[in-house]
């Protein structure tokens, strides 16, 4: 497949817009790169096609935000952490998990309950929208 | 497709270190290289460090410029080699960030004037907080291809202020929230500053990593953040060019307490991340240092009368891993520290030093461990016991670290492998570790992220 010049970020942009979260399977070894790039990070192939992702994902670590890792826009998210993700289709990513606090987290630790099952939001942020992952309830 | 599980659960026979990953089922993918041996050797033969300071808080320090801290780091480096600028074929400059900080898009230029080099090349390179240890990789590749025989390479910073727009000189400091508005930059504008996450776990996600994964409990964590910052700091306190000397057993007597470690956990040394407290943050300044290196054949020609003994890099391992990538410092530090140790063949039993970008603390821990420099799972315990002070056993950061020594964001690496050098030949004075090292790994780190790994041995 011919390498094209195509605008990837607008177009993952536009489809949170339309209520799609995706990103980009390779068409050689299947792995799904997200948020979407031209090329495959597991093997190299720029054959991508757009996929439209599950939101079924795990958390697999939990970070409380704090005074250095706290903005104020972030406060209408409610209560969250950061953590690693990863998704259904296995990609790893960082991300924001709503719905953990410190108790929450407090609890899934001394439950030995990591990884714990979350889901992707489409969440409105100042100007665009962007995902986040909301804590699969009990 | 590398499969990161099959190829760690094969690494101890290999690298004798034990390494026990997050295994993601076989998902944990991350692209490798191998490294092939220098088609020369290289080595160093001259270092040079300005003292680490915030320049526009005292007269004899407010208004020095670029030209002035890189001139004046070059020159010592290159005194110390024995050699005359005119000799030295080309130079590598490292700003972190120049046009922010110095008003400069080509900050190597600028400054060409100032050591005597006028009309040798030169090329300027950031990579933010681990520009420093790319110089050393730089100058090293130059020399080691067979393009150039002698390299300079140096780092300057102005990270505590910045450029008056339209003055020759005068400078104004920076604030906290200019410092946070450039730091932004560091990370992806399309997705990662969208996405949050990556830019805000770089203060606490080596820290949760580290705890969950060698099952120790929040107040061990939390004690050995404090003990690495006890540490770096009396390491620092015996060395004359670190900004910070002030002990933090002083600190907390002159606060009224009887133990370091009840000031430590005090609202003296607030939480400011989700682990980290304040006292394990960069103290970002000003500064400069500078290497020269020439290719090990020819270092009689180069050092003349000089007697130290010349310090070859052995290799370097790099590897980076962008902020949306979950455990970035720990999953580009074990590539890197892969690729030093196999291109090397030097084991993490020989080195008899160590030093890692700490501009976040619980680095100086995580990257120990990895290197397999502290015994895995065990380097808490070396660390509280402080063992990893300049006169322990196990030393780390003798210069005194990011947070002690200061954090000229570009130029600390360069500082890191001044002190290293210092250290190997016997030359630091006070601060001068016990046993005298003979092989260093030196551990870089910064720009959201790079890491950058090299070992260096004293010529027999």
């Amino acid at each position: 497949m011919a390498i094209e010049l195509e605008k990837v970020v607008e177009t993952f942009y536009e489809n949170l817009e339309k209520g799609k979260i995706t990103g980009k399977r390779c068409t050689k070894c299947g792995a799904v790169e997200f948020p979407p790039v031209y090329a495959c990070n597991s093997c190299g192939c720029w054959d991508m096609e757009w996929v439209e992702i599950s939101g079924k994902a795990k958390m697999r670590s939990i970070v409380m935000p704090a005074p250095l890792s706290m903005k104020p826009e972030y406060k209408a998210m409610g209560k969250f952490a950061y953590g690693e993700i990863e998704l259904e289709e296995g990609t790893l990513l960082n991300g924001v998990v709503r719905g953990i606090n410190k108790k929450k987290r407090k609890e899934i630790l001394e439950a030995d309950a990591l990884p714990v099952n979350v889901h992707a939001a489409i969440y409105q942020r100042d100007g665009f929208k962007t995902v986040v992952f909301d804590l699969d309830e009990a | 497709m590398i499969n990161m599980t099959k190829l760690w659960q094969s690494a101890p026979p290999l690298f004798g270190v034990q390494h026990k990953l997050t295994i993601l089922e076989g998902r944990e993918t991350m692209n490798q290289t191998t490294v092939h041996p220098y088609k020369r050797s290289v080595s160093i033969i001259g270092v040079g460090c300005t003292p680490f300071m915030y320049t526009v808080d005292k007269e004899e320090t407010n208004g020095l410029t670029e030209g002035e801290l890189f001139g004046y780091a070059a020159l010592k480096a290159m005194e110390d080699a024995g050699v005359n600028p005119q000799n030295v074929d080309f130079y590598f400059h490292g700003e972190a960030s120049p046009l922010n900080a110095s008003n400069y898009l080509t900050p190597n230029i600028q400054i060409a004037n100032w050591f005597g080099m006028k009309g040798k090349a030169s090329i300027h390179h950031s990579e933010a907080c681990c520009t420093g240890y790319y110089a050393v990789e730089q100058a090293v590749n130059a020399v080691a291809s067979g393009k150039y025989d002698c390299v300079l390479s140096g780092c300057v910073e102005f990270g505590d202020s910045l450029a008056v727009p339209n003055h020759p000189y005068k400078r104004e400091k920076v604030t906290m929230e200019r410092f946070l508005q450039t730091t932004a930059w560091l990370y992806d504008r399309a997705y990662t500053r969208s996405l949050m996450a990556g830019q805000e776990l770089i203060y606490d996600d080596a820290a949760e990593w580290y705890k969950r994964t060698r099952g120790i409990t929040d107040q061990q964590m939390d004690d050995t953040l404090n003990w690495m910052c006890i540490n770096n700091r009396r390491n620092a306190s015996v060395n004359p060019l670190a900004i910070e000397r002030r002990t933090y057993e002083s600190l907390a007597k002159e606060a009224g307490f009887d133990n370091v470690m009840d000031y430590m956990r005090s609202p003296y040394n607030p939480r400011m991340g989700d682990f980290l407290r304040a006292s394990g943050l960069e103290l970002k300044c000003d500064g400069a240092a500078a290497v020269v290196v020439c290719a090990t054949e020819l270092v009689d020609k180069y050092m003349g009368n000089k007697s130290h003994k010349p310090v070859e890099v052995l290799g370097i391992g790099c590897a980076a891993c962008e902020a949306t990538t979950p455990h970035f410092e720990v999953r580009a530090t074990e590539e890197a520290v892969r690729q030093a140790y196999e291109v090397t063949g030097v084991k993490p039993s020989e080195i008899d030093i160590f030093y890692a970008n700490d501009f976040i603390i619980t680095s100086h821990l995580v990257a120990a461990e990895i290197a397999g420099y502290l015994p895995y799972g065990e380097g808490w315990k070396y660390i509280c016991e402080g063992r990893t002070a300049y006169d322990g056993d196990k030393p780390i950061n003798t210069n005194g670290g990011r947070t002690s020594f200061g954090h000229a964001h570009a130029a600390s690496g360069l500082a890191d492998l001044y002190e290293a050098v210092r250290q190997m030949r016997g030359e630091a004075g006070e601060g001068q570790v016990k046993r005298l090292p003979k092989t260093a790994m030196l551990r870089g780190y910064g720009g959201a992220q790079n890491i950058c790994t090299y070992i260096i041995r004293t010529a027999d």
